[in-house]
């Protein structure tokens, strides 16, 4: 099982929820973050924002799906077909144990 | 070391925090968070919650089974609070027990998840120490 974590522009977050849903990984979590990337953030004349809003969006899913939910996340994530500073990051990372709480099981 | 992510209920925040007390952990982090779940695709446990959850506030607001449905089909997102957990390896098993026992509710759905992950090193930043004496 892995953790995909992606941290997208606030406002692709709509989008991308629902074209996630349509393929399938509903689940997710969502939290507003603040964060400044490669770029150091965003410099306009003596002025640095360096503390830019962006939304992390959270989903655990089997191994075996971590390309279908990479390239769902790539895609509508993106600003325009090229792409742009700021269209955030995707973290990978690996789940040893995921546990409902309603029924206490183990597994997704 | 490992890494407990939990997501719970708003109104279980304190019975969480009595739990993990409880079991022997005092320190996390918590965040409130949005987010949704797997699909349920048992039609009578979404009707039973829709049934309690229009009960709740007897008060007929226009648009209020409209919000209530959204909520169940998955269309909209709700508030849950992201507890994080850092713990010894031979913790994990009590801790995560401690969290489903605190938890759990007669609703069927919607109580959470819990992730457990490797972590790679803790560093505790007042001494510097590293691994799990930091912890």
């Amino acid at each position: 099982m892995i953790m995909v974590r992606a941290i997208v522009r606030p406002e692709k977050k709509d989008e991308l929820l629902a074209e996630l849903s349509v393929a399938g990984f509903h689940a997710a979590t969502v939290v507003d973050v603040v964060g400044r990337g490669k770029q150091k953030g965003i410099k306009f004349g003596d002025i640095v924002y360096d503390e830019i809003p962006k939304t992390l969006v959270m989903m655990a899913v089997p191994d075996e799906q971590k390309d279908a939910v990479v390239g769902v996340v790539l895609r509508y994530a993106r600003s325009g077909e090229q792409g742009a500073f700021g269209d955030g990051k995707i973290f990978v990372t690996s789940v040893e144990e995921a546990y409902t709480v309603s029924s206490g099981e183990l597994g997704l | 070391m490992k890494e407990i992510m939990a997501i719970i209920r708003m109104n279980k925040v304190n019975a969480m925090k009595k739990a993990l007390l409880n079991a022997g952990v005092a320190g996390f982090t918590a965040v409130k968070v949005l987010g949704r779940g797997r699909l349920v695709k048992d039609p009578s446990v979404i009707e039973e919650r829709k049934k309690t959850l229009l009960a709740i506030n007897p008060v007929q607001e226009a648009g209020k089974e409209k919000l209530v449905t959204e909520f169940l089909d998955g269309t909209r997102l709700f508030p849950r609070r992201l507890f994080t957990i850092m713990a010894h390896d031979d913790e994990v098993p009590q801790i995560v027990a401690a969290i489903i026992e605190a938890n759990r509710t007669e609703n069927k759905v919607g109580d959470g998840k819990i992730f457990v992950m490797p972590v790679m090193d803790i560093i505790r930043v007042r001494t510097g120490e590293t691994g799990d004496s930091a912890l």
